[in-house]
């Protein structure tokens, strides 16, 4: 009996993975293009299996104050999607997208500092973002995945992912985590989309795709 | 019965003297382990739903700290990191604290952590996490001298084990505050 559910994928599974992500993330980032009119450019998606505490290393500085845009989706397990994009970001997206923006960088410590207005704006970025996502993977896993309304707060991406962490690493020590980078020059804006998917539904993938899996649940 | 398999434990220092502790992981500071005869400082940097765990006996000079994610271990599996753990973390640290010199009836606890960073209905990830730490502290008779737990921000928080004091700072503030008992 191990209580440490042993994942191993092979290359192909990897591989599947990173291409879900890319197909999602593509999709994701060509709504938020539209929106802003801008070009936006992207990084390879990576998919990694990795031990949960190491899952904050992912990201660029841990320890620096960014802001967290969760939204986990119910499909019989769990799913979820976490855009992380620092403070200079979305202060640019609520500027092109709103004409009052009375907020300086320095003074934005927690969402309560955003007005209703601007809060919605970031929710809605959110919304499209991982509602093109999860479409882009429903179609190509021909069923339904509807993401809840989506969450924000502004803390370290330590503080953000840890609760995050702690419920996707409750059957095992190893996380799947799904992340593309994004960055927009014109607008300094940049941030990651992650997908994490739990051990259970990572399961139904394989067999929706007709992969074998070797998953020791 | 359980078969533990003990993992995570963080022994080094960086050149200043501060050990960085990430989740599920735990250090355990005594007299006789003093680096180049610098008081190691223990810290976590973004604490979200997580609880740090500070024991520590005064009188003989031993201090630990864990970094805990989840309240409830579950039962009859192989663990390979307790201190992810409330339940069993709080046992292990004990009896690691004792083997290193410390005297039961000395040790007293500080816990720090458990917000709620996103505003979800069925987020109650941190408020068990504090509830199960202290309910497991209560058990194993273990005095909380101080606590800085909930509300909806991450915290940094740094344990000097040179005088037992540990100082905490929300996301929000700028300034480190010592707990006080």
């Amino acid at each position: 009996m191990n209580d440490s559910v042993n994942i191993k994928l092979t290359q192909d599974q990897l591989d599947m993975l990173k291409e879900l992500g890319n197909i999602g993330s593509g999709h994701a980032i060509t709504a938020l293009s539209k929106l802003i009119s801008g070009k936006i450019e992207v990084s390879l998606t990576s998919a990694d299996i990795i031990s949960f505490w190491k899952v904050p290393d992912l990201f660029v500085n841990p320890y620096v104050d960014m802001v967290g845009i969760f939204s986990d989706i119910p499909f019989n397990s769990d799913l979820a999607i976490i855009q992380i994009f620092t403070k200079e970001s979305i202060l640019n997206l609520i500027n092109i997208l709103s004409d009052f923006n009375k907020i300086s960088i320095e003074d934005l410590k927690s969402i309560d500092d955003l007005d209703d207005f601007s809060c919605s704006i970031i929710a809605e970025i959110g919304s499209i973002l991982s509602g093109h996502y999860t479409n882009a993977l429903a179609d190509l896993l021909s069923t339904k995945l509807v993401p809840n309304v989506p969450k924000i707060a502004i803390d370290t991406v330590n503080a953000i992912l840890e609760g995050i962490i702690a419920k996707y690493s409750q059957i095992s020590d190893l996380m799947i985590v799904i992340n593309t980078k994004l960055t927009v020059s014109d607008i300094n804006l940049e941030g990651t989309i992650c997908l994490i998917p739990s051990i259970n539904i990572l399961k139904r993938l394989f067999n929706i795709l007709n992969l074998k899996y070797d998953l020791n649940l | 019965m359980k078969k533990i398999k003990p993992h995570g434990c963080i022994e080094k220092s960086d050149k200043n003297g501060e050990i960085f502790l990430p989740m599920g992981h735990y250090a355990i500071i005594n007299c006789k382990k003093r680096i180049n005869n610098v008081d190691p400082k223990i810290s976590i940097y973004g604490l979200g739903s997580c609880i740090a765990l500070i024991l520590f006996d005064n009188k003989n000079n031993v201090s630990g700290m864990s970094h805990i994610l989840l309240p409830k271990s579950r039962q009859n599996k192989t663990i390979n990191f307790p201190h992810k753990y409330a339940d069993l973390s709080a046992k292990l640290l004990i009896q690691e604290l004792i083997n290193h010199g410390a005297m039961r009836k000395n040790i007293k606890a500080i816990i720090v952590g458990g917000s709620k960073i996103f505003d979800l209905d069925e987020n109650f990830m941190g408020i068990n996490n504090t509830e199960a730490i202290k309910k497991e502290l209560e058990k194993l008779e273990i005095k909380i001298i101080g606590e800085n737990t909930g509300g909806s921000e991450g915290r940094a928080v740094i344990f000097d084990t040179k005088d037992f004091s540990v100082y905490v700072k929300s996301t929000r503030e700028s300034n480190f505050k010592k707990i006080t008992s």
